[in-house]
């Protein structure tokens, strides 16, 4: 469609909303589907879920296998799950490996565990350089320093398969349970462009 | 008190979010209208308009298409949304864009306050003493 016409924020929201009313006269959906979406979207979904996910890992080695080796499967038992979340791919942070997740063609993203994508996520800019310079990019955009020991793999997502990071359980949390665990769990921990919180 | 309860929830959950993701590029919407064309593509999908996976591919086009061009339109991410949302509906019947261009004048031409443009000095209702 008109793609190279320039609107007006006034336009495009003019839009959106005729968009809607065509939507709701032809049956296809309905204002309160749509509300409820926007609720579930923007307050419950989001990267709490993840760092639950990540907690039971970091607690349960049985449950961090099944995580490794099947993510939709293992978050399902937890019952997370949903649309962008069919073929989840968790990639675990090793002493070796440091792992991070973008996606070169859009902005493909596991919604179960994270919640929607942030807007740098989005931008043409961190998805063209994170796959050219991923570990400067790394340090100079997210001031996240990964050691030149430590091997850098980034992983594109696509509607087939969406990746996630497992970051490596903190030192000192030995005596912590899942909830105090969870809370150490950052979102761009999960994105693999910054830490977990220190215990 | 079951609505003040809910709102607190939300309130909650939000506060939850919000100290994991932070504000401004950290957000996942900028403008009322994203999540609501957001919202729209994920309702269609459900209610089987069409398959995620055509969505997506509509978008990574709409997205190409910005990244073949020469710049002069500035990035908007729910832009190529709605563009991919609006090829999709067309693309199955769901949607003519003449209907769309006709509608959204239509929005343009009411007046925010089409219904709130004078002091309405009288009670809306009454329901009388028995």
């Amino acid at each position: 469609m008109s793609s190279s016409i320039v609107r007006t924020p006034e336009e495009i929201a003019a839009r959106v909303k005729a968009l809607e009313a065509i939507m709701i006269e032809k049956g296809i959906m309905t204002t309160t589907a749509i509300d409820r979406l926007v609720e579930i979207y923007e307050n419950e979904v989001g990267p709490q879920l993840g760092a639950s996910v990540v907690a039971k890992a970091w607690a349960d080695p049985e449950f961090k296998a099944r995580l490794v080796a099947n993510a939709t499967d293992a978050c399902a038992e937890l019952g997370i799950g949903g649309l962008q979340g069919e073929d989840m791919v968790v990639v675990e942070n090793t002493d070796t490996v440091h792992n991070v997740i973008t996606c070169t063609l859009c902005s493909c993203y596991p919604w179960p565990v994270l919640g929607l994508p942030p807007n740098w996520y989005k931008g043409p800019e961190f998805r063209s350089r994170i796959v050219r310079e991923p570990r400067k990019v790394l340090r100079e955009d997210f001031g996240f320093d990964v050691p030149d020991s430590v091997e850098v793999r980034v992983w594109d997502s696509s509607s087939e398969m969406r990746y996630w990071v497992l970051p490596q359980r903190p030192a000192g949390t030995e005596g912590l349970d899942e909830k105090a665990l969870a809370a150490l769990v950052t979102r761009d921990s999960m994105i693999g462009v910054g830490p977990v919180k220190a215990a | 008190m079951a609505f003040r309860q809910d709102a607190t929830e939300l309130g909650d959950a939000r506060r939850r979010v919000e100290s994991l993701v932070g504000p401004g590029e950290q957000r996942a919407f900028n403008e009322p209208w994203e999540v609501r064309a957001f919202a729209m593509a994920v309702a269609a999908y459900h209610n089987g308009q069409y398959e995620w996976s055509e969505f997506q591919l509509s978008l990574i086009d709409s997205i190409k298409k910005w990244e073949d061009g020469d710049g002069a339109e500035p990035w908007s991410y729910y832009e190529h949304w709605l563009e991919a949302l609006e090829t999709v509906l067309a693309g199955n019947g769901a949607l003519s864009d003449a209907a769309l261009d006709e509608k959204t004048k239509a929005v343009l031409a009411t007046p925010k306050n089409a219904n709130h443009h004078e002091a309405h000095r009288e009670p809306v209702a009454v329901d009388p003493a028995r």
